[in-house]
């Protein structure tokens, strides 16, 4: 948080700050009082030039938003999706330096505003559009390979901490989000929204750098949640009994899910050595 | 702090994320590269994976435009840390960010807001730079925006403003020519007149990018190929100055990289034979 304006601190503005000021205001819609000091041109007028600002902001904010969430704006079509975005801009201006952050709140925004809250799905499809640019450039870091594992002492196995790498991320959806994104992308219409059950994802980037998602069974769910938690294997196991109803198979779902994480990049090669 | 003149190593291009496979198979003739820096403000992925097998291969420069120098509020010191971060990431050859203002507060406008040129604008630009420089422990090279309107506060124009403001802090400008050119038709001044008003010794880099002109008034889009009026008014620059880094920057709208390549072979032939002769090789 940066200080607030002078204006708003009872600080005499000097000219500089009230010019600033007032831009600003101009931007957002605020204060028309900002042509007075704009300079008398020939060509276009004061007010035209302000305007080429104004636009030129909210162009831009919304370009980041169709850029960003290029699938939900298909899903939606044009006009919601502009109806969404000035609407989303007009209550969160940008406060970042960085336009990657400017739709971090666009899934709440969805799920408390209407029309759209009435769509789960819309929300849905937004926040696996974040959690995909929040794993393309998550932090690299060493990954897990099977030789680690295979070092370790049998009598070593219920206490070892693996972790996940900074771009893996979990979703559960109770629409058919993920697969209707999938279906845009693909170029087919979205299936229906319903689903019978709720659906579990991992959203990760891959050992290539690609990020890529995958769905989750329930008990694949509960053991990764339980990794995040920092829990050791033994307490994996255990989970993964709890949703299976039996200890060996149990162990088999970890075992599966452990393959398929170090194949694909899951794991930080750190875990282990905790 | 005084300014260390930027090294003269040619003929570069803006390091653009659709063009990094074609760059690291082709090992195109560019002298070097200059990246946005806060595209790397981010930990890892694709970005810096591609940028670490670049920097091996080609000089790095870097370029901002989030740092709102010249805005009221106070100095933004997380920016700053980050920055700061990212140029120890990449040792880049120098660093540069824009001439203006882009946020307030807590408000940021994304965009390049022109200052008004007058004597607290001056001071306010020689503090700013001051406390950027120390914190960053470098020189900062400030570009020139393009403009749609010009404040009635003001009390010199655009050139004298910039050569006040290197004649009392020894800073250096990127001189983006077309957004020169674009300033120059919206509020109908000669080009030349700005070019021949900066002295040599306070020119570390050029910019020539495209715009979009609406007839009444162009939008700098750097979205289009670069013009004929502005590659006239390079090659005008380009002999009667000694050497000057020199790059084509597109922000959108990406053609073929061949396209881009073939603007930055035109602008090496506008240029005088001294132009060829880098100093980092």
């Amino acid at each position: 948080m940066q200080d607030l304006w002078p204006q708003a601190t009872g600080k005499i503005m000097s000219t500089l700050e009230q010019l600033q000021s007032d831009f600003i205001a101009m931007l957002q819609g605020h204060n028309t009082s900002f042509t007075d000091h704009i300079a008398q041109q020939t060509g276009l007028s004061p007010e035209q030039r302000s305007e080429i600002y104004q636009n030129a902001y909210q162009i831009r904010l919304k370009k980041v938003l169709e850029q960003d969430h290029e699938m939900l704006g298909l899903y939606l079509g044009d006009e919601l999706f502009d109806q969404m975005a000035e609407a989303y801009l007009a209550l969160f201006p940008s406060q970042s330096p960085s336009l990657r952050e400017y739709g971090d709140r666009l899934p709440n925004f969805l799920s408390t505003h209407s029309p759209f809250q009435e769509y789960g799905i819309l929300s849905e499809i937004a926040q696996f559009e974040r959690l995909l640019l929040q794993a393309f450039d998550a932090a690299d870091s060493k990954l897990l390979e099977l030789v680690h594992l295979q070092s370790i002492e049998q009598t070593d196995w219920p206490n070892i901490i693996l972790s996940v790498h900074d771009s893996v991320h979990l979703l559960t959806c109770r629409y058919a989000a993920v697969e209707s994104w999938q279906a845009l992308k693909n170029g087919t219409p979205p299936p229906s929204p319903e689903l019978n059950n709720v659906q579990h994802w991992i959203i990760a980037r891959a050992r290539d750098k690609r990020t890529g998602f995958y769905p989750l069974s329930e008990c694949h769910f509960q053991c990764l949640m339980s990794i995040k938690q920092g829990l050791p294997f033994g307490f994996i196991c255990e989970a993964a009994a709890n949703v299976t109803g039996d200890q060996q198979q149990g162990t088999v779902e970890v075992m599966q899910l452990l393959q398929q994480g170090i194949e694909l990049g899951w794991f930080l090669q750190t875990s282990v050595t905790q | 702090m005084n300014s260390t003149p930027s090294p003269y190593i040619g003929f570069g291009l803006g390091l653009r994320t659709c063009y990094f496979e074609e760059i690291i198979a082709t090992n195109p003739k560019v002298d070097w590269f200059e990246i946005i820096s806060e595209n790397y403000f981010v930990a890892g992925g694709k970005p810096w994976h591609y940028l670490s097998q670049i920097k091996e291969r080609y000089p790095i420069v870097m370029h901002g435009v989030s740092m709102s120098i010249g805005s009221t509020s106070d100095v933004n010191f997380d920016y700053l840390d980050k920055l700061k971060k990212t140029i120890n990431r990449v040792q880049p050859l120098w660093i540069s960010d824009h001439l203006c203002f882009s946020s307030l507060g807590d408000f940021n406008s994304h965009d390049l807001l022109p200052m008004p040129y007058t004597e607290e604008s001056l001071t306010h630009l020689s503090q700013r730079l001051s406390i950027v420089q120390d914190y960053l422990e470098r020189p900062l090279i400030l570009e020139n925006v393009s403009s749609y309107l010009t404040y009635q506060a003001s009390e010199m124009n655009e050139w004298t403003f910039l050569a006040e403001l290197h004649n009392r802090t020894g800073c250096q400008f990127l001189l983006d020519i077309n957004n020169i050119y674009v300033s120059a038709r919206n509020h109908q001044f000669d080009p030349n007149e700005f070019l021949d008003a900066i002295p040599q010794s306070a020119i570390a880099q050029i910019h020539l990018a495209g715009h979009s002109d609406f007839g009444s008034h162009i939008i700098d889009t750097h979205d289009q190929p670069i013009c004929d009026a502005v590659w006239e008014l390079f090659s005008k620059f380009a002999n009667s100055h000694t050497p000057v880094n020199t790059m084509i920057e597109r922000d959108d709208n990406f053609p073929d990289f061949k396209e881009i390549m073939a603007e930055l072979t035109h602008a090496r032939s506008l240029a005088p034979s001294n132009w060829k002769n880098y100093e980092y090789a």
